[in-house]
């Protein structure tokens, strides 16, 4: 346990070091501006965007960069020869970018307070980013073990994005009929931006939210057990 | 006398390959020896240090680290060994005591940082970030790092590669020092000046097999030529003249040499590990290095 929690410890402090963790707050200032300028209605149909932009993108574009800047430090392989596993090394870094995650909504939703005096399901919210979180780290892990760089990494996040959040997006935007929503929870996105408004809005379809945590939960084990743990430390012998 | 490893009959090919890179080599590492495996650029060193550092595990074979299966051994083993690579292998933005602190606050037992980086040259710049450092200074830094767990075992790949020689010379009074205290060290350089440094016996890999396994002095004792090359001034020209060294002290003619010519220089059929580098793998030094560099 000492070790985990001083690799994670490790993962915060890069993140501050690297510039990561004032990026992501920087993004979170911006989320701030657009509040204090649209109604209070306005803002909280927004927050649950906001949040779930960080969540699914925000946190995969982060993760990848922490990835790619590590590997060109060469720490990756370092750390494969450290008495510590792989298992440790990975839960670290879904970890803080659990972490990201967990700041960019806790920023907005003490932005929605202060500003506009809306409260929500804080303890849901929290729930539902972390299991969002899992699944995507672990697609930002698929994501950044199968790019060469940064600028690749970015060209694979555009083209996940395309596939599976445009669609979320246009549901959002009431493309979409809601009958069809059962047929875009397949996206992780979706699953996340459905139980992310959910906790925002305070209104909940149990079936939907349940599949939901499932689908992003079962997604997350088989994405860190069968690609991300081989790949990683195949990736990390190749440097 | 301890078998630190033992290695039997090793195979390896990396999935992507067509053929193995390994190809049934078979050598033992003793505890307290320095070791060095030396070869051209591709010749599996790397890929022999990866599968002994458990980096590489789908191996056919046997290896025996001090007497225990490698294959059963988890992440406690680096508990024991230190690996020290030669690409860069620090976090940039931290500096070089933030970056010692991290890593050896996953060791059960530590040894002193200060001392190391002390030794070294480095304590002074120790909150430089690594970022700022010079080649030499990052070179300096991976072996600190190496140590850091106060090793049984160590590895290391290109250890003074980049550094002056007044920095080289520390580095390997460090690794002799280490090395008389009872560690063993697996070395892989082409810097054959370190290999007559240091190197107790040296095994030569060459397309993923073992050609040559002995001490440098056998080795140069085997690839030399057993003769005495003299150099003398005749009126005003250097003449040279050779002569076997098998019954040297009866060699009339040489004795008769010495005693009348102004002799000039006197030199073994000796020859050098660069020498032997080259007859026994077939490649030049400078092509190889331009490779591994």
């Amino acid at each position: 346990m000492n070790t985990l929690i001083r690799l994670i410890k490790g993962e915060l402090t890069r993140l501050l070091k690297y510039k990561i963790l004032p990026v992501s707050l920087a993004t979170s200032v911006l989320w701030i501006g657009l509040f204090l300028s649209v109604s209070a209605r306005e803002a909280w149909d927004l927050a649950s965007l906001v949040i779930f932009v960080d969540v699914a993108a925000m946190s995969v574009l982060l993760l990848g960069a922490s990835h790619h800047l590590e590997k060109q430090d060469g720490t990756i392989r370092t750390m494969m020869v450290m008495p510590v596993s792989l298992v440790q090394i990975i839960t670290a870094k879904t970890v803080a970018s659990m972490v990201l995650a967990i700041e960019s909504a806790a920023i907005t939703s003490l932005a929605l307070y202060i500003i506009h005096k809306i409260t929500l399901n804080y303890a849901m919210l929290l729930l539902f980013v972390v299991i969002s979180c899992a699944a995507h780290a672990a697609i930002g892990f698929v994501l950044s073990l199968n790019s060469r760089d940064f600028n690749s990494m970015l060209g694979l996040l555009m083209a996940y994005m395309f596939i599976f959040m445009i669609p979320s997006l246009l549901f959002a935007f009431k493309v979409f009929d809601a009958k069809y929503e059962w047929l875009i929870m397949i996206s992780p996105s979706h699953a996340a931006n459905h139980l992310i408004t959910s906790a925002v809005t305070g209104e909940y379809k149990p079936g939907m939210i349940i599949v939901g945590c499932l689908y992003l939960l079962i997604l997350a084990g088989i994405l860190f057990r069968f690609v991300v743990c081989p790949k990683f430390k195949d990736n990390a012998v190749r440097g | 006398m301890v078998t630190a490893f033992s290695v039997r009959n090793l195979y390896f090919r990396y999935p992507s390959s067509a053929e193995d890179t390994i190809k049934g080599i078979t050598f033992d590492v003793y505890g307290g020896e320095i070791f060095g495996l030396l070869g051209p650029s591709g010749a599996g060193k790397s890929t022999t240090q990866k599968i002994l550092v458990k980096l590489l595990e789908d191996y056919k074979g046997s290896i025996e680290y001090f007497g225990r299966d490698l294959r059963g051994m988890d992440h406690s083993f680096y508990e024991e060994v230190g690996v020290g690579f030669e690409m860069p292998v620090h976090f940039t933005k931290l500096t070089a005591l933030e970056n010692m602190q991290f890593f050896s606050g996953f060791y059960k037992s530590t040894t002193d940082i200060r001392k190391l980086m002390e030794r070294v040259g480095l304590w002074e710049y120790r909150d430089m970030k690594v970022g700022e450092y010079s080649k030499g200074m990052k070179v300096r830094l991976n072996f600190v790092r190496a140590m850091l767990n106060d090793p049984k075992v160590l590895f290391l790949d290109e250890v003074t590669n980049g550094l002056d020689p007044a920095n080289a010379r520390i580095i390997k009074d460090m690794i002799a020092e280490f090395r008389n205290q009872g560690g063993t060290v697996f070395l892989t350089t082409h810097l054959m000046n370190d290999v007559e440094d240091l190197c107790d016996r040296v095994a030569f890999c060459v397309d993923g097999k073992l050609v040559e396994i002995s001490t440098p002095r056998d080795l140069k004792l085997k690839y030399g030529k057993r003769e005495v090359r003299v150099e003398y001034r005749d009126n005003k020209a250097v003449k040279t003249a050779v002569f076997p060294l098998d019954g040297i002290g009866f060699n009339k003619e040489f004795h008769n040499l010495l005693q009348t010519a102004g002799i000039e220089t006197i030199h073994s059929g000796e020859t050098t590990m660069e020498d032997i580098f080259i007859t026994v793998t077939g490649v030049k030094l400078n092509e190889h290095a331009d490779q591994t560099d």
